[in-house]
């Protein structure tokens, strides 16, 4: 990666937000990233909206707590009563 | 004909081919068809509690235990170590599929396939894991199919249903209602390698290395799905419904 200038830089971190919000960005790449957003609304912005995403996806989920259906064990039961594992009647 | 384990039966731990080869005897085997209950009308969720958090090692001593008597044909030993991940995969399915019925019938395809493939389970990665793995190749067979629909018969990509979450106060479900509708359309609007990624890492909150296992790809892979994936939403929703979720 060569020295970026202001485009690059955009460029670059507009790429790279999501890696930043998930911690995976070397510390020279997150100083960078950093440096850029500090003074750029839009990466800013990206950033904040990021973060919000993550975090609406995750507690807007109401499945937790579900149960699987009695059923799901049928067809493996109807198969486990022919034979083994991997038998060639499975 | 298809073979045993079939196609969809994810192969990290299938280092020889799919066969009656090395597979163990049932009818050699002390108990093979778990005497003790062979209806299989033990709870699946089961006593065993193979992912049992009070005590993980005991957990996984069960767990070692009951695969081996899986692996030997005792399919009651299969539901109970099965079992302990039959809610979480029921869910990662209603998720990848946005409809529990196609999701229940799925979910029986996934516990049929890990039944036949468990003889070649080598635990090279967690049981978890490999099952996962299974789930999200049957969820991405069905979505395949879906799509192979002719027009008319298929309704396409279906939105994908977030309920409320039980504890949220009711003022608060309102408010979160339309960002979760906007949510529901936009994952369902992805390709399911993007879905995928973004349901099992935000949704479902695995880590990017176990996330990426069960997608079958790398770590850089995965990443680079998951950004996608977020920039798609995000671009779906718009930032300022996403600064109003409270994030």
């Amino acid at each position: 990666m060569g020295m970026p200038g202001r485009t690059g830089d955009h460029k670059w971190s507009q790429r790279h937000l999501s890696h930043y919000i998930e911690g995976d960005l070397r510390p020279r790449a997150r100083r960078r990233l950093d440096r850029h957003a500090h003074g750029c609304a839009d990466c800013g912005r990206g950033i904040r909206a990021m973060r919000a995403l993550v975090h609406a996806v995750h507690g807007l989920d109401g499945l937790t707590g579900s149960r699987a259906p009695a059923t799901i064990f049928d067809r493996a039961r109807l198969a486990g009563a022919g034979g083994a594992p991997s038998s060639p009647n499975a | 004909m298809t073979p045993p384990g079939g196609a969809a039966t994810p192969a990290p731990e299938s280092p020889r081919p799919p066969g009656p080869t090395g597979v163990p005897d049932p009818a050699g085997a002390a108990d093979p068809a778990g005497a003790a209950d062979p209806a299989g009308a033990a709870d699946p969720a089961g006593a065993a509690d193979p992912a049992g958090a009070g005590d993980p090692a005991g957990a996984a001593q069960t767990e070692a235990s009951l695969l081996a008597r899986a692996q030997a044909g005792d399919v009651t030993a299969f539901e109970r170590l099965s079992g302990a991940y039959a809610d979480r995969l029921y869910m990662l399915l209603v998720r990848l599929l946005g409809d529990p019925a196609e999701a229940e019938d799925v979910a029986q395809e996934v516990m049929l396939r890990a039944w036949r493939g468990i003889a070649r389970f080598r635990g090279q990665s967690s049981y978890f894991t490999w099952l996962y793995r299974i789930a999200v190749n049957e969820a991405n067979r069905a979505l395949e199919k879906r799509a192979r629909q002719p027009a008319g018969v298929s309704i396409g990509a279906r939105e994908l249903d977030l309920p409320a979450a039980p504890e949220e106060e009711p003022s608060r479900q309102a408010e979160n209602s339309e960002l979760r509708r906007a949510l529901g359309r936009a994952l369902a609007g992805l390709p399911p390698p993007l879905r995928t990624a973004i349901v099992l890492r935000d949704v479902e909150g695995l880590s990017t290395q176990e996330a990426a296992e069960i997608a079958g790809v790398g770590q850089a892979a995965f990443k680079s799905r998951l950004h996608q994936a977020r920039l798609r939403v995000r671009a779906a929703i718009g930032d300022e419904a996403l600064a109003g979720s409270g994030g």
